[in-house]
């Protein structure tokens, strides 16, 4: 059987343009992501790291090649069309959390789930607490944003990103607000989800959490660099053990 | 339906996070509405009250009088004053009109044996108090034999009493106007106010006869002849006849204007109901003045509300958001808060004119229609002045709205 592509570019670039200055964020990005793969892209900042996932989160369009996430050709979409194809495929997670301030977890989880048109959830509450158990806060499905710890919130954040079933799962910068234990925890979380099938994009300029996914982009001055498995990937308990925690 | 119900209840939950700036920005709303209702409601309330006065005349009522025109600022009488040759050939020739009185009114000191006033003195006949319907409390009204004979009696009001008499019986007494004995012989019903907030009580009423010969000094003429026509159906036909009469004795050619003027109750009621018509919109506008600010205050606190969840719309927009969505949200948000401050405004509004009402004695009852047009308002406001703020936000690139600090 073969993996079904979530994700296909064909020689994507993107260039701004400020005036009279373009700058040149992406050069001839060609990836394939298939379904259930687990790739972290890295690169010093400036590599155009944020550009890609941009696009690749139909947040922004490519000057030049082609798109296709899930089978749908991106770069003909309205902003509607755009807006609901974020809707329906893809599940966000931000480096500050990005949640709605004193609403509490469930309202937060249930959020995509207000804009989604299709009809396919008539019950966004249970949806919403089936995604926090997931991410281990059943237990906290009332409590508001404010009374959550970092770790917690972002766990809000990645059940939120969940909770509507996307195509894949993309990361910005997830463990960069938290400290390295919380780090380890949400990672070893990425784990679990994609053990469950989950496909997952995860940015990160922290080599150690790069070395949780399967497979490593790297990237460099808006070109992919290197474009490989990765051999000796951290679990939860090498990780810990590496910060001199013991789980 | 329960995406609109969603939408309501994150506008509610946008305005119970701030709740003091929200209370504060529809301040402005709430004075504002309850400013129009109020004001439009006064209007209306003095609008009745003259309405009501001048029903109190009778409506078989008809006025003639000489024509004034404004000339350099005063009033100027245009052509031949209204007299008694006028009033003969009406009272000889009218078959519409049943009863007449002249009316000629002098400023005069009362002076009477517990206290004085000055007071407006009314020359009249026996007929006139028919023609307004007024009815006395004691004693007897004047009669004819009174005006043929031009004899010192009067019949005065309760406010005139009450300063000249005290507790005491005025009937058959005598009151002194500018020095020359007057006996009263009657005491008319307490009226209350009048139309414009002039007391009808503080009235003394006296013979015409009597007035001319010894208050009116060499002026010529009546100021006005009071009729009253034979019933309510033919008031048109006797302000014609009344017309035509007097424009023979008046030896007005076919083709000169009136120099005199007729009217009748109703006509008064139309004019009167206009200025405060014009007095109500006058009021009721610059009223909505202070809800246009109001509008304003809202926008200033929607645009300061966009920029500060700019993160918060940018996480909207990438977890698929339209931008539409958006712009509903924040415009139901002006929307509750512009609506909000129209009911309390209201209730306010209402309480006012209770309040007024309490302290004044002046009745105002609040006009529904003012409730209208002060809730239409605010909602108008609130579309009005959030739209600008929502097209804002839902214009915001998700990409830097995301990463706004």
């Amino acid at each position: 059987m073969v993996a079904k592509k979530v994700i296909e570019t064909k020689s994507l670039s993107k260039v701004f343009k400020n005036g009279e200055i373009a700058v040149q964020a992406l050069t001839n990005i060609n990836m394939v992501i298939e379904e259930g793969e687990f790739v972290a892209i890295m690169g010093a900042s400036g590599s155009g790291k944020s550009t890609l996932l941009n696009i690749l989160g139909c947040l922004d369009k490519p000057s030049e090649g082609e798109y296709y996430l899930d089978g749908v050709y991106v770069n003909k979409l309205n902003k509607n069309e755009l807006a609901a194809i974020r809707n329906q495929k893809i599940g966000f997670i931000f480096q500050s959390y990005n949640l709605l301030s004193r609403t509490t977890a469930l309202e937060n989880v249930e959020l995509p789930l207000v804009y989604n048109r299709t009809g396919k959830f008539l019950n966004p509450e249970e949806h919403a607490k089936m995604a926090l158990e997931k991410v281990g806060l059943g237990s906290r499905i009332y409590h508001k944003t404010n009374e959550l710890s970092g770790g917690e919130q972002q766990r809000v954040a990645i059940a939120r990103a969940l909770v509507n079933d996307p195509a894949i799962i993309l990361s910005d910068e997830a463990t960069g607000n938290l400290d390295s234990k919380a780090s380890i925890e949400v990672a070893d979380l990425f784990v679990n989800l994609n053990d469950q099938g989950k496909t997952i994009i995860m940015i990160t300029h922290e080599p150690e959490i790069a070395q949780f996914a399967k497979r490593m982009i790297y990237l460099r001055d808006g070109r992919i660099l290197t474009d490989e498995p990765i051999k000796n990937r951290s679990t939860k308990e090498s990780a810990l053990k590496e910060l001199g925690i013991t789980a | 339906m329960r995406q609109l119900f969603k939408t309501f209840k994150v506008a509610f939950q946008a305005i119970n996070k701030n709740r003091s700036r929200s209370l504060l920005t529809v301040l402005g709303i709430i004075i504002g509405v309850a400013a129009v209702i109020m004001t439009i409601s006064a209007g209306e309330g003095a609008n009745k009250q003259v309405q009501d006065q001048i029903s109190g005349l009778g409506t078989n009522l008809v006025m003639i009088f000489t024509k004034m025109e404004h000339r350099g600022g005063s009033h100027v009488r245009m052509g031949r004053p209204i007299d008694k040759r006028d009033f003969d050939i009406l009272q000889k020739n009218a078959v519409w009109i049943s009863k007449l009185s002249p009316l000629v009114n002098v400023g005069a000191q009362a002076v009477g044996p517990i206290g004085y006033k000055s007071t407006v003195v009314y020359g009249v006949n026996h007929e006139y108090f028919d023609i307004l319907s007024r009815e006395l409390s004691s004693g007897d009204f004047f009669k004819e034999d009174d005006v043929k004979t031009a004899n010192k009696v009067c019949v005065i009001g309760e406010t005139t009493r009450e300063e000249l008499f005290a507790d005491e019986d005025p009937i058959g007494r005598q009151i002194r106007i500018d020095k020359i004995p007057f006996t009263v012989v009657g005491l008319l019903k307490e009226v209350g106010q009048g139309a414009m907030g002039q007391d009808q009580d503080d009235v003394i009423l006296a013979p015409y006869t009597t007035i001319q010969d010894r208050l009116y000094g060499h002026r010529r003429g009546y100021d006005m002849i009071m009729a009253s026509a034979l019933n309510e159906n033919c008031v048109a036909d006797a302000k014609i006849e009344a017309s035509e009469l007097l424009r023979e004795s008046h030896k007005i050619r076919p083709f000169e204007k009136d120099d005199f003027e007729v009217m009748t109750q109703v006509e008064l009621q139309e004019i009167t109901g206009n200025i405060t018509g014009i007095l109500t919109i006058l009021l009721g506008a610059i009223a909505s003045i202070s809800l246009i600010v109001g509008g304003i205050g809202i926008m200033n606190i929607m645009l300061v509300s966009v920029t500060e969840r700019t993160r918060e719309i940018g996480t909207r927009l990438a977890i698929g958001a339209r931008e539409s969505d958006i712009l509903t949200q924040f415009l139901i948000e002006a929307v509750v808060l512009s609506l909000a401050g129209g009911i309390l405004g209201t209730v306010l509004g209402i309480i006012g004119n209770q309040v007024i009402y309490k302290l004044t004695d002046f009745f105002i009852p609040t006009a529904p229609y003012s409730i209208m047009i002060g809730f239409g308002f605010a909602a108008l406001v609130g579309i009005a002045f959030g739209y600008f703020p929502a097209r804002k936000a839902a214009k915001l690139n998700p990409i830097d709205a995301l990463r706004y600090e």
